[in-house]
């Protein structure tokens, strides 16, 4: 077994009675994108801002490369950090702005001058050096900002919710940039997104964080497909969640009977569940089909049909008067009596369905 | 003084929020009360002044030449202005830390803070004053707690010279250097300062390359005010002074009161609008008149 790079071990932060962080175990690898997604207050910040240095946290330990973080001020850290906010010195011009960490380092001017000019081109930004920061766009400051931080070529780079204030498509476009300069430096990211689609698109892994915990963490597709907890499936894309009860297990597979009594089998079980016990069974919308000539699934009535291009998204009735979400490509050939108000039979292979405790 | 339209260096953007100059006077008809009450009470006794200085006793300019060439008033002039110099340097000085605080403590114990200034300001003024006195005196609590404590044998003086005075006013003008300057460093995001701190920037190059630069405005707003107010300032060196260390606010009262000169005392009080009003100009001209705050809350 290697030593993980960064090796964040049970963090937890408090203030005062507020638990902000619980229990954050976390390897990174040298190199790796990792993203810690999650609703706003699940930690995320906080458990950044404990390998910034800015808020030590109350347990744990952070190592970079075997040596702990923590005992170093923040200033002799060495990582590189893109905020949230803009926080390029208004001061200064943007060259300044990419000199400052280098100027007090005590660097020569020749080095930096070379070094500023190749960070500016690294983010696209020649010949904007002379620009004050108050002279650029949001997006603009956002790329002189993560200039600055790899300019004195941090191990780590932290970057909390960096394009939040800015438009979709500048976001889009940045998102590319930021993956280019990645692969570029190679440097290790950890970036912080509430936004799952920003996260899918950028990381090499997620991290899913919850009140102050890591649920799960993976690539997308693993967690995507396979969701270690309800949380996560339901934070995720898209999800349906049928209340069902369990009748029996074997290994990973369960026989589940939903509301109305449709019995289901080999249901792919993600936590121990004992028999009789209420459960959730989560299915994607993509992964359901509405038939009208079938007689198995379930039986359910149409409330609203959606036409998305591609695909088209029903809004369908169960019998225990729970709205699901269906979504059929248009190619796979939609029967074309599937319209709103009639009546339809919902089916789904078995192994779309993940099974996880309480029902929701 | 600054000639020609007021001049900011020309970027290849239109700097935002500025209004278009032509509607500026738009309003004039609501401050034509607020002018008028100037001009009667402000504008009306200056010129009566300025017209006794050119008159009395004789036509002409000879009580601003007396002004400028006899060292008993040179000296009070260099009195005003090492006073005004000095105060001010040393209410920055002490003010600063103080502002700092008042920005990053959290909000009760600020408040707290606040009020004792403000305390402190609304307590009066020659109150104040004589209570320094007994603090300064030769036989008073700072002298007797150093010789105490062994630091000295004789008492220090002072008190009736110009370390008294100074001490005296930077007192009175440490509020005025605090409420600008807390201003400016409270519009300062605190995510600046640790941006500095992650590009490795450690305490001091973090005040003096970031910090600092950035409180520039409210450290030239506040210095301007102590300045100019210290330069006309009478109870305070008139207490804690002594003969001299005169300033140039009780030499116009002695002209004026004892020697019943207005011709002189005039001039006097002329030299001393024209200093403020030309150290006004100057800050309008750098530092624009109402913009007083950081210079990156954008
Ligand atoms: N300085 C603080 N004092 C008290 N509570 C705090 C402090 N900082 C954070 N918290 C609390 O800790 C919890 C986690 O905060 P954190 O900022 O880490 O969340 P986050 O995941 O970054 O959320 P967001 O997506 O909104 O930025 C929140 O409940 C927050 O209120
Ligand atoms: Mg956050």
């Amino acid at each position: 077994m290697t030593r993980p790079f960064l090796d964040i071990k049970g963090i937890r932060k408090t203030f005062g009675p507020v638990v902000a962080v619980e229990d954050v175990t976390l390897e990174v690898a040298k190199g790796e994108f990792l993203t810690f997604l999650g609703p706003s207050g699940s930690g995320k910040s906080t458990t950044l801002y404990a390998i910034a240095g800015f808020q030590p946290p109350t347990s744990g330990e952070v190592l970079l490369d075997g040596r702990s973080l923590l005992a170093v001020p923040s200033h002799k850290r060495n990582i590189g950090m893109v905020f949230q906010r803009y926080t390029l010195f208004p001061h200064l011009s943007v060259a300044e702005n990419v000199a400052f960490p280098l100027r007090v380092r005590r660097r020569k001017d020749a080095e930096i001058d070379a070094k500023v000019a190749r960070m500016l081109a690294l983010v696209r930004l020649d010949g904007m050096g002379g620009r004050m920061p108050g002279q650029l766009s949001g997006g603009q400051q956002q790329r002189v900002a993560l200039a600055r931080a790899l300019a004195y070529d941090p191990p780590v780079l932290l970057m909390d919710e960096p394009l939040s204030a800015l438009d979709k498509k500048l976001r889009e476009k940045i998102q590319l940039e930021i993956r280019r300069i990645h692969k570029e430096t190679g440097v290790t990211i950890l970036y912080v997104t509430h936004d799952q689609e920003e996260a899918l698109r950028l990381s090499d892994r997620i991290a899913v964080f919850n009140r102050g915990r890591i649920e799960q963490t993976g690539t997308g597709r693993d967690l995507y497909e396979n969701p270690a907890t309800g949380f996560v499936a339901g934070f995720i894309g898209s999800s349906n969640f049928l209340p069902a009860e369990m009748e029996r297990g074997e290994g990973d597979a369960a026989a589940v009977r939903l509301p109305d009594g449709t019995r289901l089998t080999g249901v792919r079980m993600h936590q121990r569940l004992g028999a009789g016990e209420s459960c959730a069974l989560m299915v994607r919308p993509e992964r359901l089909r509405l038939e009208t000539a079938s007689t198995g699934g379930v039986p359910v009535r149409i409330d609203d049909v959606t036409y998305l291009g591609d695909s088209l998204h029903f809004l369908v009735q169960a019998p225990w008067r729970q709205q699901i979400g269906v979504r059929m490509p248009i190619a796979s050939g939609i029967d074309a009596g599937l319209t709103s108000g009639t009546e339809a039979r919902l089916v789904w292979p078995a192994s779309a369905g993940h099974l996880f405790a309480g029902a929701s | 003084m600054a000639h020609g339209p007021s001049t900011m260096p020309a970027h290849g953007l239109p700097a935002a929020g500025r209004a278009p100059s032509l509607r500026r006077w738009d309003g004039l008809g609501y401050v034509l009360p607020a002018f008028l009450l100037l001009a009667f009470f402000f504008v009306l006794p200056v010129v009566a002044l300025l017209l006794r200085s050119v008159l009395e006793p004789t036509p002409g300019l000879e009580n601003f030449a007396k002004l400028l060439t006899t060292p008993t008033y040179a000296q009070v002039f260099l009195n005003t202005f090492t006073v005004a110099g000095v105060v001010t340097l040393a209410s920055l000085l002490a003010g600063f830390p103080v502002a700092w605080l008042l920005a990053v403590l959290p909000g009760r114990w600020a408040a707290f803070l606040f009020g004792v200034i403000l305390l402190s300001m609304w307590t009066n003024l020659l109150a104040r004053t004589y209570a320094w006195m007994v603090l300064l005196q030769r036989t008073g609590v700072i002298n007797r707690a150093l010789m105490d404590v062994g630091l000295i044998d004789a008492p220090l003086p002072l008190i009736r010279n110009l370390a008294g005075v100074t001490i005296g006013m930077t007192y009175i003008m440490l509020p005025f250097v605090i409420l600008p300057l807390h201003a400016t460093l409270r519009a300062i995001d605190p995510a600046v300062l640790q941006a500095a701190s992650l590009c490795g920037a450690n305490r001091w190059q973090a005040f003096r390359r970031v910090l600092l630069p950035l409180s520039l405005p409210g450290v030239a707003a506040g210095s301007l005010m102590v300045f100019v107010m210290s330069l006309g300032y009478f109870v305070t060196p008139a207490l804690l002074g002594g003969a001299s260390t005169m300033m140039l606010a009780e030499l116009i009262a002695q002209l004026v009161q004892s020697l019943l000169d207005w011709g002189m005392g005039g001039a006097a009080a002329f030299v001393l609008l024209v200093v403020t009003l030309a150290l006004y100009a100057l800050q309008v001209r750098f530092l624009g008149s109402g913009r007083m705050t950081a210079g990156g809350a954008g």
